[in-house]
């Protein structure tokens, strides 16, 4: 009884030192965003200050705004998620559920795409971008970010058009529907979720790309993620406002982490479950 | 829109043979996969294979932006250079330190954390929402978020603790040992939440009669967890540290922000050094030939995931 009491006590205990080590620098962010640069550089840092929305207006209004690097995340993002998707689908449901010559090649080949390091492939982009005058477009980073969303995508449609019973196209085509119009009006409603998880997934990786984005960008397009980055060379001891950016640029991920919670191991696994069986 | 045509009128068509019905279903159904395939393979090969040929290609020329006279075939000589270069080595190491130190931290500290947390009937919500936050969050973010807010002389959280336990205050990201073991701390703090989340969904679905029969065995905490759970959640350890060392081996943006390599080159991981030689000093032919390096080491890694794979 007795025994049984403390035991809880130390998991409960535990539990809240993992809440502290986890959430609590994230937190601590968010509250720094409310403070003045004063409160910010009170030793020690203190957990009782006025709130100010100061802050947040300098990185919307003022002179350090980022609403032109949220506009161009988010142009990139929706651009890389829409090609991705439009890609992804028809081939991960080939992979996953036609026959075809050189089917396990093909799989092998897209796996491997997805193990690249980034940094194998910026060299080559840059040298070509600027060949072709591709550097700090829209579209030379929307095609160069295709090589990491797509691999990863068609994985984990993979994995959710596997989850469907075979039964169901194989009578779709027994009365003769056609394979286009199976799998337009029988097999994709079905994967409706992993359709939404997968660009939702897209959608985040692309918006917390950094290395593209800081070589192949510049003026025009610099994403959130670039911004951030320069905001420290620039306004060294502004920490507030780099908290307020910071939160601004990681309100979606975030707020879609949230929304998605239950979904994301399943998509920071893809790939490895593949193979050994589901899971 | 060829293949769209003769598959529809393939299917309408009156079966009048068997097996020829069952061959031309066949070769519709190769000719419906190469359709749906062939854009996504178009456009990985583009993207991927191409300019790792073309990075190969780089590795053996001169190419300094700085100065753009020089640039011409090199053969070998990138590579030469590196065999005698110390920041080389150095990056190597410190690549071998960051990658071993991180992955081992996270499935020790993930499997410990995901055990005890199995224990816990309720609020395994709240925490799971609480650990997801450092997954989703860009990793430059995160370097600059402990940049300034948690390693930071004085005003930051780390410093906070140390001070009030009387241990004094350190410039974390300033001395080229303690820079080391932070950037260590800041990939480990990211990416533990994922090993935890996998390996408590994995805990989560082993069966609980098996735990009955040993405990009724009288074996012990510890015998249950090496005998029975370890073997079981095997394959999930595995996964996760390999795809643990994927994400170490590119690990780039949080590094950069917090660091930036430095202190001199105390935590220039060889992603660093391939970047800063690249796009700091142009030198983009011996930046090609340092990149080379990393994608063999991702390959051999790769190659070694499909063995275990298959040997599953």
């Amino acid at each position: 009884m007795n025994k049984s009491r403390i035991r809880s006590l130390a998991l409960w205990l535990l539990a809240g030192l993992l809440l502290l080590v986890w959430a609590f620098p994230v937190l601590w962010a968010l509250m720094t965003s409310f403070k003045s640069e004063r409160d910010v550089l009170a030793y020690p840092p203190t957990f009782f200050f006025t709130p100010t929305l100061d802050n947040y207006r300098a990185v919307i209004f003022g002179a350090s705004s980022i609403l032109h690097n949220l506009w161009s995340s988010m142009v990139l993002s929706s651009w890389t998620t829409l090609l991705t998707m439009l890609f992804a689908v028809p081939a991960a449901y080939a992979l996953a559920r036609l026959h075809y010559p050189g089917k396990r090649s093909s799989g092998f080949y897209v796996l491997a795409t997805q193990m690249l390091p980034p940094m194998g492939l910026i060299i080559p982009y840059y040298l070509v971008l600027q060949k072709i005058g591709g550097l700090d477009t829209y579209s030379g980073l929307t095609a160069i970010y295709l090589s990491f969303s797509l691999p990863f995508a068609i994985w984990l449609m993979v994995s959710y058009f596997e989850d469907i019973p075979y039964e169901m196209e194989e009578a779709a085509l027994l009365d003769r529907a056609g394979r286009v119009r199976t799998l337009w009006y029988v097999i994709l409603p079905q994967v409706r979720g992993g359709i939404a998880v997968t660009t939702i997934f897209v959608f985040l990786n692309a918006w917390n790309e950094f290395l593209f984005a800081v070589v192949l960008g510049g003026n025009h397009v610099r994403p959130v993620t670039v911004a951030m980055f320069n905001f420290i060379s620039v306004e060294q001891t502004q920490w507030a406002r780099l908290a307020a950016g910071a939160m601004l640029a990681m309100a979606p991920v975030i707020l879609i982490g949230l929304a998605a919670q239950r979904h994301i191991v399943k998509g920071l696994t893809v790939g490895a479950v593949k193979g050994g069986g589901r899971r | 829109m060829r293949h769209l045509t003769s598959s529809g009128g393939a299917a309408k068509a009156p079966r009048a043979d068997a097996a020829h019905g069952a061959r031309t279903l066949a070769s519709q159904e190769r000719r419906f996969a190469l359709f749906l395939l062939a854009p996504a393979l178009l456009v990985l090969i583009v993207t991927t294979t191409i300019p790792l040929i073309y990075l190969a290609w780089n590795s053996v020329h001169r190419i300094d932006l700085g100065m753009p006279w020089l640039s011409g075939f090199a053969g070998l000589e990138n590579y030469v250079q590196m065999s005698g270069d110390p920041r080389f080595w150095n990056s190597l190491w410190l690549t071998l330190i960051y990658t071993s130190s991180t992955v081992v931290l996270q499935v020790v500290i993930g499997l410990s954390l995901a055990l005890l947390v199995l224990q816990i009937p309720k609020g395994q919500g709240v925490l799971r929402v609480a650990t997801i936050l450092p997954i989703v969050l860009a990793p430059v973010v995160v370097g600059l978020f402990w940049r300034t807010l948690v390693l930071a002389p004085d005003f930051g959280l780390v410093d906070l603790v140390t001070r009030s336990l009387g241990l004094g205050s350190y410039s974390w990201l300033g001395d080229p040992q303690l820079a080391l073991i932070s950037v260590i701390a800041i990939h480990t703090w990211q990416w533990t939440p994922f090993a935890f989340l996998v390996l408590l969904a994995t805990l989560a679905t082993l069966p609980p009669d098996v735990y009955e029969a040993a405990r009724l065995d009288r074996a012990n905490a510890w015998q249950r967890f090496v005998h029975i759970t370890l073997p079981l959640i095997r394959p999930a350890i595995v996964m996760v540290v390999i795809l643990r060392m994927m994400t170490a081996l590119s690990a780039f943006a949080a590094i950069f922000a917090a660091t930036g390599g430095g202190p001199g080159s105390a935590t220039e991981i060889l992603n660093l050094y391939a970047y800063r030689t690249s796009f700091s000093e142009l030198n983009l032919g011996y930046g090609a030939s340092l990149a080379m390096v990393l994608m063999g080491i991702t390959l051999a890694i790769s190659y070694l995931m499909f063995r275990m794979r298959k040997a599953r």
